[in-house]
Order: C-alpha cells, then structure tokens, then sequence
C-alpha cells in the first residue's frame, strides 16, 4: 500500500496556523512579485477565484468580499513543509517528498487493521503538531493514493482519511473521476483522451492496452496499470540529481542600469552554485538571460540571453558569479526595461567520477575548492547572503512583497507575540 | 624512509610528540561533542514553536517582557498547565484549569485580581494553541 499526504491549500493554511482569526475565512497567497493567486483557502475558491488569477483581475473580489490576501512567505511554507515531513516520517519507514505540499509514504509491510483508521490518525496528527491539515490517501498505488487524497478534500466526513482497496469502490470512484485529473495523464492528454470518447478514469482503464501503448506511451501505460491496482511507479526516497538547474526572479520594477541587473544575476547564480554543489554536480553550460515585461506592449521588447561554456565544468562559485555578471553585460542595453532575469546550468554532469583537465593549475582550483567549500558552510551555518561577491551589491534580491507575514518560526526577530494576562 | 626500531632511549610516547609539533597531542582530538541546548529544551522539534512575551510584565507573574515562550503541540494540556491560547483575535498566555467543571481559564498570575477566571463554554470563540514547556528568560 501506498500513502500521499497532501497538505490542504498549504500556503493558505501556513499562515492560517498563526491566524486563526482567519479559519473559515477566505484567503489567498500571491506568487513571488504579488502577480497572481497561487494559494486560495476553500473560502477563497469558493468565490470563484482561479489558480493563478492576476491580482488586478480580481481585486473586486477581494475588496467586496475582504479576502485576507499575503505576499509568499517561502521561509514559513520551507519550515512548515519540513515539519509536516517530519510528522510523517513517524509513520512510515520511507517517505518521498515529491512537493512542497505533497508527499508519499510507502506503506509496504506497515500492517494495520484498519487502514481508514491509520489515515485518519496521520492526518490527525499532522494537524495537531504543526496545525496544517492534510489529506492522506492511501490504496494499492501511487495513482490511486493520489485519487484517494483527493476525495478527502471533497468529502469532509472522511476526515482527512481515505482508504481505498476493494474493487468495487475503485470502480466507482474511478466512474466519477474525470481523467484529465489523473496523476500522469494531464491537461495536454485532453484532446487525445476526447477523440478516444475518455471523460472519466474507468474509461481510461477500459482502452485496449494496445492503444494505450500507441497513444500514451510508456507514461500512460503505467498510469493504466497503477489504475488498477498494479504499482508501476517506483518509489524513490532519493531525488535524481537535475539535468538543468534554473533560477530566475521577476522584478518589482523594471531595471535599467547594468550594474543593477548584473547584481541581482550574480545573486542568482550564487544561489543555482550552491543548489548545483548540493546534488554534487558540475555544471559545463551556463544560460544567462533576461528579458522585457511583455504587459506593457508599448515599451520596446527584447528577450535576451548569452551562453558561457565551462569546458572542464566548474561548481566554483566565483567562476560562476563573475561569468554571469559578465554574461549580462555582453547583451545589457539601457534602452530596455528589465522585468525578469534568470541563469540555467544547461549541461550538467555528476562531479564524481570527473578527471580535471592537464592544462588548469591544480594549485589555483585547490584554492578556490577551499574558498567554496568555505562559502558553502558559511551559507549552511548563518544562511544564504551572509558573504557576498562585491558584484551582488547588497545581495538582496529586488521584489515585491507588500503583505508578507513575518518570517515567524525561522527568524528570532519575527517570531509571533503574546501577551500575559 | 627506513623502518624505525624504537630503542630504550626512545620511548613511544617521544616518537608521538616528534610527530605533532605543538606538544602532545589532545586526547579529545576527534570528539568535539557540546552541550546542546536545543536538545534539552525542544523534545519535539516538528511541533515546537517560539512566542515572545509582550506587553506589561506582571508582578510576581513568571513571565515577563521579552521572555521567550517554548510552546510544544504534541503536549496535551494537562491541568494547571500554562498554555498559548487564542481568545477574542489574540495570543495570550493562560494557565488552563481542567477539572469536573470544564476548562477555566486562569490568569498567570493569582494575585492579579484584575484578570477574572474564565470559564470556557460552547460558545466560546478560543482554541489552545499549544502548551508552555519551557521559559526562557534573561537573568
């Protein structure tokens, strides 16, 4: 058997776990520049906001009915995210994060007698020690659980808790269950599914394996097997290392001076370094790139973006930051307006097993190694921007945030107040 | 170099010396162990969280102004424990009398007549936040 924890609305209801004024009361999270709605608490969807909706397009709502709108708080969703984890990791002998929000107990050879009951307990728990509710699915695969977390949200009696396993309820859940909804299947399947006559994830299970072959591939294949109960999705408590790695920010406002937008490049590529060092990979490509705000169609438009080879590969945090700072100035022109930039490690391969090239001196890279290795644990121990390269200026990342709620479990300086009485 | 038979005037202890130049060397070379405060105070570290303590310190309360409250979910409330509650839109810290006549809400401080008991009913808007295991204060 197999669980998916899925945390309810998680943005939403990290900050309703310090709010609790807010229980039943809609509210929403914005992405990183305060764009659009990417969290909306059940009070929220319900009048009608959509995922992703653009803050100006729906600031009617929000005023008449006083939504309780925050800027992302990613320290809080990071801190809250690992919480939940760790709750779970108490249930089951392996756990796969595969979200922030999300997450997959393998629930082989942890016998219950009553599985509803022992879904039930997890998302009690959850929501007792860290206060954010969870909808624990568990049934025979991966596909399944997913589905079975699911009706948790649609049907409070569950309780946070769905076991699914006989059947005769697989069937039916699966009769009502449209299938573009199905894990693996997807929005881009819709049109495929459509000409098939496939609305619901029983008639996706009833294809011929044949044409699911032939139209789905291996994907869709899986997905077929794991909805009858068959495991094909393997499960993995280790991440695979990335084969590109981005990091990329929009701005608050437009930039245009190059000493700026070279700043906050180095800044990002500082931290795609420490990313890329963490999965022990050495990166051979680099993109840099930036580009205009397409909104405002009247300002002159440009996407720009420079390549830089690293022909023996580099994790070296200078080499990296200086050769994005240096790549921004390449296509840097003041006539634009900068609202986005971003750096991609484009070829990346694992640092193991790597032999270093005959014409570098071997002195230099030792120490630079040393000076990265020594950034790296001053990031680990204070955290990020507590050494900077000249070039990232302050090192602070320009965006937008207005309604940011304090940093209230990671920074001593924000953690909540109360009074004595 | 040559296999080195040590001597009689040679004592083994003299041939590690020779080899750490500053002097003997410590005996507590690879365990740097330290006392870890985090480990005393936080049992629970999924569901620990850190309140500070506002507003007037109250006499003879053992709380005051700036403390820092370590305040634990996975503790149940137990009678006569002090607890972060949330009444009327904010955060306050009560001690929590759980008897045969429900939950009453005490104030910290019992000589503190300006604060009464609150029972706690259905139709009470409160929850109990979490439970105060530990006080950090300043000396």
């Amino acid at each position: 058997m197999f669980a998916l924890a899925d945390c309810n609305n998680f943005f939403a209801s990290c900050e309703r776990v310090f709010r609790p004024d807010l229980e039943g009361k809609p509210v929403i999270v914005l992405s990183n520049n305060d764009g659009c709605a990417v969290a909306r608490s059940n009070e929220a969807k319900a009048l009608g906001i959509p995922m992703g909706a653009p803050l100006f397009k729906i600031r009617d709502i929000v005023e008449k009915n006083k939504v309780t709108v925050f800027s992302s708080n990613y320290a809080l969703y990071g801190d809250m995210s690992h919480r939940v984890q760790e709750v779970l990791r108490s249930f089951a002998p392996s756990v796969e994060q595969y979200s922030i929000d999300e997450s997959f107990l393998d629930l082989r050879g942890v016998e219950k007698a009553d599985m509803g009951a022992f879904a039930r307990e997890i998302s009690r728990t959850c929501r007792k020690l860290t206060g954010i509710p969870v909808s624990v699915g568990i049934a025979p695969t991966k596909t399944l659980a997913k589905i079975a977390s699911k009706l948790c949200k649609q049907y409070p009696k569950l309780q946070g808790g769905c076991y699914m396993h006989c059947p005769q309820d697989i069937e039916k859940v699966l009769r009502r269950f449209p299938a573009a909804d199905v894990w693996g299947i997807g929005r881009r399947s819709v049109k495929k599914l459509a000409l098939l006559g496939v609305n619901t994830a029983w008639d996706y299970v009833q294809l011929r394996e044949y044409d699911v072959c032939r139209q789905f591939a291996l994907p869709g294949w899986r997905t077929w097997k794991e909805l009858q109960g068959v495991p094909c999705v393997e499960f993995e408590d280790y991440i695979e290392p990335r084969q590109s790695l981005c990091v990329s920010r929009s701005f608050a406002k437009e930039i245009r001076a190059v000493g700026e937008l070279s700043g906050q490049v180095a800044t990002f590529a500082e931290s795609a370094v420490t990313k890329l060092r963490r999965q022990g990979s050495l990166a051979f490509e680099m993109a840099v790139f930036a580009l205009t705000n397409r909104f405002h169609e009247d300002d002159p438009q440009t996407f720009a973006s420079q390549v830089v080879v690293f022909p023996d590969g580099t994790d070296d945090h200078a080499a990296v930051v200086m050769a994005a700072a240096d790549a921004v100035r390449t296509f840097f022109n003041p006539r634009y307006g900068y609202k986005k930039a971003g750096v991609v490690f484009t070829r990346i391969a694992p640092r193991e097993g790597h032999t270093g090239s005959l014409f570098r001196d071997p002195e230099a890279d030792a120490r630079d190694a040393r000076l990265s290795r020594a950034l790296d644990t001053l990031t680990a121990t204070y955290g990020p921007g507590t050494v900077l390269f000249g070039i990232q200026g302050d090192g602070r990342v320009q965006s937008a945030r207005q309604q940011q709620s304090p940093r209230r479990t990671t920074h001593w300086g924000e953690i909540p107040h109360v009074t004595v009485k | 170099m040559q296999p080195h038979p040590i001597t009689d005037s040679e004592s083994f202890e003299s041939l590690l010396v020779g080899a750490v130049k500053a002097g003997f060397p410590s005996p507590a070379e690879d365990l740097r162990e330290k006392l870890d405060l985090v480990k005393l105070l936080v049992r629970h570290t999924a569901s620990t969280f850190f309140f500070q303590v506002d507003g007037v310190s109250m006499v003879d309360a053992d709380m005051d102004e700036g403390d820092i409250l370590i305040v634990d979910r996975a503790v149940d409330p137990y009678n006569d424990c002090k607890a972060v509650c949330f009444i009327d839109g904010e955060f306050t810290v009560k001690r929590v009398s759980i008897g045969r006549a429900g939950v009453v809400l005490l104030p910290c401080n019992e000589r503190n007549t300006k604060f009464r008991p609150i029972p706690v009913g259905p139709d009470n808007d409160f929850v109990i936040w979490g439970v105060v295991t530990y006080i950090i204060k300043k000396a």
